[in-house]
């Protein structure tokens, strides 16, 4: 059995709130615009070498359940098999190639292609000087996967990543020792998922919607890492990630910020909803403007509602939860709502009742969405790429986006509403 | 000559694309002619090149070189530019065409530096304060400039509203400020913005 036949063998979903899993873990789809934003807000917020130490440990506890569940499930009993099994999961979720020589008492990796660093050297490397690694998730992929062959106790083994390629070295290096071991948490898994989500309900142009999703799972069944490990598809490189990676970074970060700084809440708030913004915006545009979904969907022609619902169906397809709309109101106003987000389940499973709405990503969506209703020429299939963005965007934005109900605060749905500034 | 005169010139001169005069030391656009049918962002590129004439002066200085004959010349696939400082206080961008002879070059440039003093301001700019120059600089070369000030705001903890008017910081909130673009930029050195 391939890699990809493993992962796509062990992968599940909550068909009425679309999200996702993988071996009972919720993964979702996320480019490397959102996955390099987050980490460089989690990292603006706690500084560099807190939020490296936040990243790695929030990976190795997302990477454990996952490889420990796939080890389980593919009958991988030797260390060398579950190594084997880690690095083929590893390249097959896009995120490069992983090469790990270690034991029990610690060793080293080295990685190539590693999605982040790769990425970063893609899109910044030209202008900006990197001064510290960029693959935190690999790193804490790495520990967890020594922790799960060798079985040895979870969050015990460390790894820094002593050379990357975002700083112009040639590879990736890692090294691996035992460390001081932290303390476990509850599980967010699928059965944690099912307990968090709400009666799911349909909503403007839900036969179009659904009828796209299922084109799209059907289309994305069959993506994988390529030879170098990534993904690389619709402009930008995707990976499969687990969702507790995402939520624990955000949430522990807007947790110590709220604690010890707290004038700065907005400000990482407004981050965090910028990470969902160039997210949709380039890779939900970049799906949209795609010969697949061409092929798919047919060609666009731009109209607002159109737009706002071929994203609700790739939000669904990708897993970020049962997106609806609401209502759509062109130039003005528009309201979505979700029995489920991938954020939303995260915060009810860990933390007590949120005093405001907690689901930035669905926050910076939303917003997303109306700009790409409104302010992209799509008879003209614009290229979304970094220039682009930045000329539409260095003056700010015409609408403004508050989630006015959420599941965290336990509402009966999500609900975002994008109005004009 | 006066600024009418120099656009007239210009018309009749067909390997001139353009030209962009820059206030210093605040790289702000002081006045431009481009060629018809042009769509180049005139503001962009007068601070573009007035920090690049301006890294160019600080960097032969540290060799020992600098004159105020300093001239700037770049070749790119299809334009010649020529970046000329004038009395420290602006710089002037020519832009021909990539393959306009050298001697059509300098002549055209001789003529408009002869005449230029008639029409720039002989009072020397006000030099803007540091914390505006900083937030200035970031917003031009950070790589997500729409977020750069939120950046900094999480970074520092200085207030986003204050980070807005940078010409209110404090010596403090420069310092921070500008220990927060070093990291956003990758830079070791911003002393000389």
């Amino acid at each position: 059995m391939t890699a990809h036949e493993r992962v796509a063998a062990q992968s599940s979903r909550l068909p009425d709130h679309d999200l996702a899993f993988l071996a009972r873990v919720p993964v979702i789809y996320h480019c490397h615009h959102f996955n390099l934003f987050l980490d460089q807000t989690v990292d603006d917020a706690l500084g560099g070498g807190a939020g490296t130490r936040l990243r790695i440990e929030a990976a190795r506890e997302a990477a454990y359940d996952l490889l420990a569940n796939l080890s389980s499930a593919a009958g991988a009993v030797t260390p060398a098999e579950r190594l084997e099994l880690a690095r083929a999961v590893f390249a097959a979720m896009g995120h490069g190639r992983l090469e790990l020589s270690a034991d029990r008492d610690g060793g080293r990796a080295r990685g190539e292609y590693l999605h982040y660093g790769f990425a970063w050297h893609e899109k910044y490397g030209r202008a900006v000087r990197r001064r510290r690694p960029a693959d935190s998730f690999a790193a804490g992929f790495a520990a967890a996967a020594t922790e799960v062959a060798f079985d040895i106790p979870r969050e015990s083994m460390d790894c820094t990543e002593t050379a990357c390629v975002a700083m112009r070295s040639p590879s990736c290096e890692l090294e691996l020792a035992p460390g001081a071991r932290a303390p476990e948490r509850v599980p967010v898994d699928r059965t944690a998922s099912e307990a968090a989500v709400r009666r799911s309900f349909g909503g403007i142009g839900e036969e179009r919607i659904t009828t796209i999703v299922r084109a799209l799972r059907d289309f994305t069944a069959d993506v994988r890492g390529d030879e170098r490990g990534l993904i690389q598809a619709f402009g930008v490189f995707m990976t499969l990630n687990v969702a507790g990676y995402y939520n624990r970074i955000s949430y522990d970060t807007l947790m110590r910020i709220t604690e010890v700084a707290p004038q700065s809440v907005q400000v990482l708030e407004a981050l965090l909803r910028e990470s969902g913004h160039v997210c949709v915006f380039n890779t939900f545009g970049g799906i949209l403007l795609s010969p697949e979904w061409e092929g798919l969907v047919g060609p666009v022609s731009g109209g607002v509602e159109e737009i706002v619902a071929g994203c609700c169906a790739i939000g669904r397809a990708l897993g970020f939860g049962h997106w609806t709309i609401t209502e759509v109101e062109p130039e003005d106003r528009l309201v979505l709502r979700t029995p489920s987000t991938y954020e939303s389940t995260y915060w009810r499973t860990r933390y007590d009742r949120a005093e405001v709405g907690r689901c930035y990503f669905l926050q910076g969506a939303a917003l997303a969405m109306m700009q790409l209703a409104h302010r992209v020429p799509w008879s003209d299939s614009p290229k979304l790429n970094q220039e682009f963005y930045n000329d539409l965007f260095r003056k700010g934005v015409p609408w403004k986006v508050q989630e006015t109900r959420c599941i965290s605060r336990g509402d009966e749905m999500c609900e975002a509403v994008v109005t004009a500034c | 000559m006066s600024r009418e005169d120099i656009s007239q010139a210009f018309e009749d001169v067909s390997v001139i694309r353009g030209l962009f005069i820059t206030s210093m030391p605040d790289c702000l656009l002081f006045d431009s002619w481009m060629r018809a049918g042009s769509e180049w962002n005139a503001e962009g590129v007068a601070s573009y090149f007035g920090d690049l004439a301006r890294a160019n002066k600080e960097g032969l200085k540290a060799l020992g070189s600098w004159s105020a004959e300093m001239q700037v010349t770049i070749q790119s696939a299809d334009l010649l530019i020529v970046l000329r400082e004038v009395e420290t206080d602006f710089v002037i961008a020519f832009v021909f065409d990539r393959e306009t002879p050298l001697d059509v070059v300098r002549l055209q440039i001789k003529r408009v530096l002869e005449h230029v003093g008639s029409f720039l301001p002989t009072v020397q700019a006000k030099e803007q304060p540091e914390g505006v120059r900083l937030v200035e600089f970031l917003q031009r070369y950070s790589p997500d400039p729409h977020a750069a000030l939120l950046r900094v705001a999480l970074q520092t903890g200085i207030d986003l509203e204050i980070l807005q008017r940078p010409e209110s910081l404090t010596p403090e909130q420069v310092e921070a400020v500008k220990e927060s673009a070093r990291d956003i930029l990758g830079l070791q050195n911003l002393e000389w913005v």
